[in-house]
């Protein structure tokens, strides 16, 4: 007994001894929150906006996005592009990787190359849909070998790149952490399947070099890289990452000072806006994720195909009440949305204006209005000869409880406003729900898909008769025409007709009711009043902190 | 009065096969009936009884009495025609509230859905009461006897059950959940299955502990002398002495039940919203815990008063299953 | 004895090759890709399946698996982590769960056998109800709450420890998820403590142990708390290993990279990762079978007519 007390007192005292008070972020020491561990810091595996944003901390590519999201020169001192838009050629300037050895052209021809031989997620960025780089779809499906890929280095400065068609939105494409280069020869002096696990499998050409890091860490720190080629402009000593996953805890983290940016939810936010002193440090940012129903229009599916009616799919769209769900449910500032092409995103060049800055544009096909939605649904009835659809809509519940919720007031608005219409919800984790999209098995899912680069293109390839995964099973030639038109055919080099092309071919997609937009996200930032100069995107890298400075 | 009885032929008959034995006798007579008197004499007891069955009768009925479904979001639209929800109303009652819905009354308040928390609470008791109930019933009855049997055989057949317990003790439960899911719809039934398959274990491990201690015991002894079988000694004998530690793990079970289930609708497997249960309340409430403190607390409430209300209930049991303790 | 444990010892690897191959079989029917399929066109899911072998006969595919395990290595990720090895990875984490577990275990223990202690010796009076109400009271409170309020109060409103887990200063960042996980430990350990003690103390060997002149701790460590242990020691076991292999959600709450948050990413994160998941799997299982050797050898130090038992069977 008595050692059980002297055990117990040694516990306390060293307990005692070992607390510290808290440490105050400071000093230019910036502690930003995340809400998802990152998957991975090698640019070809990674999935996830976190792992984007920390890659692009540490690494630069030939371009970079400016305060207002335009594409700059970075590690590309300047670039030309020949007549045709088919070449293009960047001059490199002098930049150092961490370890000493100068950038070069091979780094990026390495990094592109392997990109596309490990035909991971974003290989698809090279190929014909997007950035249509010469013999990328090829050496994808392995059918010649990677030295064949339309990119070259004149010397170890000048990288020169093929593509098959033009690509108006080329340089902006590059700042997206696909095209980031990777030093080869440190590559190859590692393990296999060990870059990018650890600070010391890691090399770092950009603002920051990673300090402490292992995978599914909830803590990444990150400190200034004296080689960076800018290294004048960044004035953090320290970026630490902290993955929160409950908004009320970020919430918390913020007015504790762990945290000087938070990312909040909903209710946090009515909480935040109802304190005076709190409301200072929101700020909304608009994002360019679109949140939207997909429809299973394939025969097979489990409930008799009934969704292969595009009155019926018509009806569903009509039924919903976009702006209560935002204003009532996801309330951090999220616009509701009535276009396939999310609100904010892909201004046009010559006049500035977003793509989906008309709201109404679609308003006989997309909108909030039951009668109209009944009226759909009784053409499907007598069309289909059923008088009850019995329909499951699927979500991945991983992603916080928004989406729980949204689902929710979907069914509830759903089953109020049509009658004969049950929705049955039905949350699984990410990998069931990505499984069950691919393999067809579902009726409709809550889907959301964030723009890779700054391209209406970036949402309407997803619709084609090739499409994306997530397989709606819809298939209409004459938008599969415009979106080849517009992708590699004539109109690529033709802004303007590409343009109004890309609105007849929404026009196509909601007209069938292929999805159902539903709101374009925001996110809820609370920021220190003490920091300033954080860069917020709505493409490719969500945050950038090069010109971030805390007082 | 004053008639005198005459034996007949049939007042006796011989005993058939050999497994009686005399001490039953004494115990089956009003043995229920003492029990009964044990546990109705102790104070703690009845509290228990009341506290569980109060809450029962809540969530057997207020469901059926409220002016609310569980399910029904409330709101009213607006002046420039767009829908005002209810959500995360603090408990009020009709009269002059300071919002738009100042006639409405909300005992618990609303959820950040715009439901109405009194209502879900009751049914959130009501599905986990089944969930718990169910699942830890044919868990006390598989575990029980599994352990009992284990315990009692001991040697090779012990070892054999040992090592199955071992093999179904290390799946990991999102593994199982994840494969029975193929087979079976989400919701209640799924969660059931699953407690099912995993909960039995900590159960059959108690019963075998308490045979080993028991089973070398001297009424035993004395028993097998009188020629009893062995699943006369175990069921009859060794059973009714271990269950007051088996009680005792049933209280314990039953939250681990609950919490099990709200685990599940965590990782997305189960309970299926807007169906709700305590687990899944609590969840909910959790997301919200320091600014909307009010909405995670009926759900705690109502769980911590079951629980109170359940270990009271299986002192009181423990006790009067076997008296030999109240004499000391 | 010797004979005994060796015997139970060979019993015990058959049994974990058992679970291996019932895991290995039951992780491919499981619903899920073994890795990310988001923006994969169908060419592209083949060829990885090829890869990593999934088109051969499962039984090769288990033999495979053997020999890499005999080998020393649980292979490498098939989702997580650009595939990367998973020993050093899976190492990591173990490591901060067991710390936390340990912490929390000894702390679990150490409390509710206090308070199992009191409640028994004070049976009937209001000290037994006050610790009855409190170890029920633990486990009401679900742990992740209680590691709410402890962060709310004595890392927010108290500035004590860290808010979030930070690995550089260990120990006063496993207090409050320690605690917290430690909840559901004394309420359990208390309670049993409680009843076996009351039970022993009413024994008649205890009550001759009384006649004969014994008293107050003495008896209790030499005859109550000796008999007593048996159910608690069984209790205690299984939850070694839930506390050893890691809370998911307080990990999750407090950032801790630990095995739960593993198990759980290797599960429900963007596919299902097949080696992660038998690599954790199979620690878990060795783990567990590991605690109930020692319980059963424990078992028989405790209590010698267990051992005698045992030598006849």
């Amino acid at each position: 007994m008595k050692k059980i007390f002297a055990m117990a007192l040694m516990i306390l005292t060293a307990l005692m001894t070992g607390c510290g008070g808290e440490e105050s972020a400071g000093n230019g020491r910036l502690s930003v929150m995340l809400q998802s561990n990152i998957v991975s810091l090698d640019s070809a595996q990674a999935t996830d906006s976190a792992s984007f944003e920390v890659i692009a901390d540490c690494i630069d590519g030939l371009m970079q996005l400016d305060a207002d999201g335009k594409a700059i020169p970075a590690l590309a001192q300047n670039y030309d592009v020949s007549e045709d838009g088919k070449t293009y050629t960047f001059h490199l300037r002098e930049a150092k990787w961490a370890n000493g050895d100068e950038v070069t052209a091979e780094d990026f021809i390495f990094a592109w190359r392997r990109h596309c031989v490990e035909s991971s997620k974003y290989a698809y960025i090279m190929g014909s849909t997007v950035a249509c780089i010469k013999n990328a779809d090829a050496v994808i499906r392995k059918e010649i070998d990677a030295e064949n890929l339309g990119v070259y280095a004149i010397d170890s400065k000048t990288l020169v790149v093929e593509l098959d068609a033009p690509v108006s939105f080329f340089p902006s494409l590059m700042c997206f952490p696909a095209f980031y280069p990777i030093n080869e020869n440190f590559y190859n002096s590692l393990e296999k399947n060990t870059y990018g696990t650890s600070p010391e499998t890691f090399l770092s050409n950009g603002a920051f070099k990673l300090a402490d890091y292992v995978p599914g860490a909830a803590n990444i720190q990150l400190v200034r890289n004296d080689s960076y080629w800018d290294a004048a402009r960044v004035e953090l000593s320290n970026l630490q990452y902290q993955v929160v996953s409950s908004s009320d805890n970020a919430l918390t983290a913020f007015k504790n000072k762990t945290l000087n940016l938070a990312v909040i939810n909903g209710n946090q936010v009515v909480n935040v806006k109802n304190d005076a002193e709190l409301s200072k440090n929101l700020q909304t940012i608009p994002t360019g994720l679109l949140n939207y129903l997909s429809f299973n229009q394939d025969y097979k599916n489990n409930h008799g195909g009934a969704l292969a009616n595009a009155n019926l799919r018509l009806a569903i769209s009509n039924a919903i009440d976009r702006e209560s769900l935002v204003d009532n449910y996801v309330m951090n500032g999220s616009q509701a949305t009535y276009t396939a092409i999310p609100l904010r995103f892909a201004p046009n060049a010559k006049t500035g204006e977003y793509f989906a800055a008309d709201q109404k544009q679609f308003s006989d096909v997309v909108s909030f209005d039951v009668e109209k939605a009944r009226g759909f649904l009784e053409k499907a009835k007598s069309e289909l000869g059923l008088e009850n659809f019995s329909l499951e809509l699927i979500y991945a519940n991983d992603s916080g409880d928004t989406v729980v919720k949204v689902a929710q007031a979907i069914k509830s608005q759903v089953e109020e406003n049509l009658p004969g219409v049950t929705l049955n919800l039905q949350p699984m984790p990410k990998a069931e729900y990505l499984d069950r999209v691919t393999t067809n098995s579902y009726d409709i899912a809550i889907t959301n898909w964030a723009p890779d680069y700054d391209d209406p293109m970036t949402f309407f390839t997803l619709w084609t008769t090739e499409g994306s995964e997530i397989a709606e099973h819809w298939s209409n030639a004459d938008y599969d025409k415009i979106i080849s038109d517009c992708t590699t055919g004539d109109l690529a080099a033709q802004y303007d007709e590409r343009w109004s092309a890309m609105y007849d071919a929404e026009r196509i997609l909601l007209e069938n009711a292929v999805i159902a937009p539903l709101y374009t996200n925001a996110i809820a930032n609370l920021i220190s009043s003490n920091v300033s100069g954080i860069e917020f995107h709505s493409v490719a890298i969500e945050r950038a902190y090069k010109s971030a400075k805390v007082q | 009065m004053g008639k005198i009885y005459t034996p007949q032929d049939g007042d006796f008959e011989f005993i058939s096969g050999r497994d009686m034995n005399v001490d039953t006798n004494f115990a089956s007579q009003g043995y229920w009936k003492g029990v009964a008197i044990h546990f109705f004499r102790n104070k703690f007891a009845v509290t228990g009884l009341i506290l569980v069955s109060a809450i029962m009768i809540l969530a057997i009925c207020a469901p059926l009495v409220s002016s609310y479904s569980y399910q029904e979001i409330i709101s009213i639209t607006g002046d420039n025609g767009k829908e005002i929800v209810a959500k995360s109303l603090p408990p009020q009652f009709a009269g002059d509230n300071p919002n738009l819905f100042a006639d409405k009354t909300f005992v618990f308040g609303t959820d950040d859905m715009g439901r109405d928390l009194w209502t879900r609470t009751w049914q959130g008791a009501r599905v986990s009461l089944v969930i718990a109930f169910v699942a830890i019933f044919i868990d006390m009855l598989i575990g029980t006897s599994y352990g009992l049997i284990s315990g009692f055989y001991g040697g090779n057949v012990d070892n054999v059950m040992q090592r199955l317990i071992e093999i179904a003790g290390s799946i990991p439960t999102l593994v199982i959940i994840s494969v029975l899911a193929i087979f079976m719809d989400k919701g209640i039934g799924l969660v059931i299955a699953s407690l099912l398959i995993t909960e039995w274990i900590g159960m059959s491990k108690i019963a075998r502990a308490e045979c080993l201690k028991l089973k070398e015991r001297e009424y035993v002894l004395a028993s097998r002398t009188l020629g009893a079988g062995n699943f006369h000694i175990i069921f009859k004998q060794i059973l009714p002495n271990t269950i007051g530690p088996i009680i005792t793990q049933v209280m314990f079970s039953i939250p681990v039940a609950i919490f099990t289930e709200a685990f599940l609708s965590f990782v997305g497997v189960g309970i299926v919203l807007p169906q709700c249960s305590i687990g899944s309340l609590i969840e909910a409430g959790f997301n919200n815990i320091t600014i909307l403190p009010y909405q995670i607390l009926p759900p705690i409430c109502v769980l911590a008063i079951l629980m109170l209300g359940f270990n009271l209930i299986g002192d009181g049991l423990r006790e009067a299953l076997a008296p030999k303790l109240e004499d000391m | 004895m010797t004979k005994y444990i060796a015997k139970r010892l060979i019993m015990s690897l058959l049994t974990l090759f058992a679970i291996i191959f019932v895991l290995f079989i039951l992780i491919r029917i499981m619903p899920g890709n073994p890795f990310p399929v988001e923006r994969m066109s169908a060419e592209m899911i083949l060829q990885k399946r090829l890869e990593l072998g999934l088109d051969k006969p499962i039984l090769v595919q288990f033999a495979d698996y053997m020999s890499m395990l005999m080998g020393g290595s649980f292979g490498n990720g098939t989702s997580l982590y650009n595939g990367a090895p998973i020993k050093p990875i899976m190492l990591k984490c173990l490591e901060n769960s067991f710390k936390i577990g340990v912490l929390s275990i000894l702390f679990g223990t150490l409390v509710g056998l206090i308070i199992g202690i009191t409640a028994a010796l004070h049976r009937g009076k209001f000290l037994d109800g006050l610790c009855t109400i409190v170890s029920i009271l633990g486990v009401c409170i679900p742990s992740y709450v209680f590691m709410i309020f402890l962060q709310y109060f004595f890392s927010y409103k108290i500035p004590l420890f860290p808010y979030f887990f930070d690995p550089s200063r260990f120990l006063s960042s496993a207090v409050m998820p320690a605690m917290s996980l430690s909840l559901f430990a004394i309420s359990t350990v208390a309670r049993f403590t409680r009843n076996e003690m009351v039970e022993v103390m009413n024994s008649d060997y205890v009550k001759l142990a009384e006649a004969k002149g014994l008293y107050g701790l003495q008896l209790i460590r030499r005859h109550v708390l000796r008999n007593a242990l048996i159910p608690i020691v069984t209790v205690i076991a299984p939850l070694v290993v839930d506390l050893l292999t890691g809370a998911m959600v307080i990990e999750k709450i407090y950032g801790i990279n630990g095995v739960g948050k593993l198990m759980v990413d290797a599960i429900a994160g963007q596919g299902v990762d097949y080696n992660y998941v038998l690599a954790l799997g199979i620690v878990f299982s060795a783990l567990y079978i590991g605690i109930m050797l020692v319980l059963d050898i424990l078992y028989g130090i405790i209590d010698p007519r267990i051992r005698l038992a045992a030598k006849d069977g």
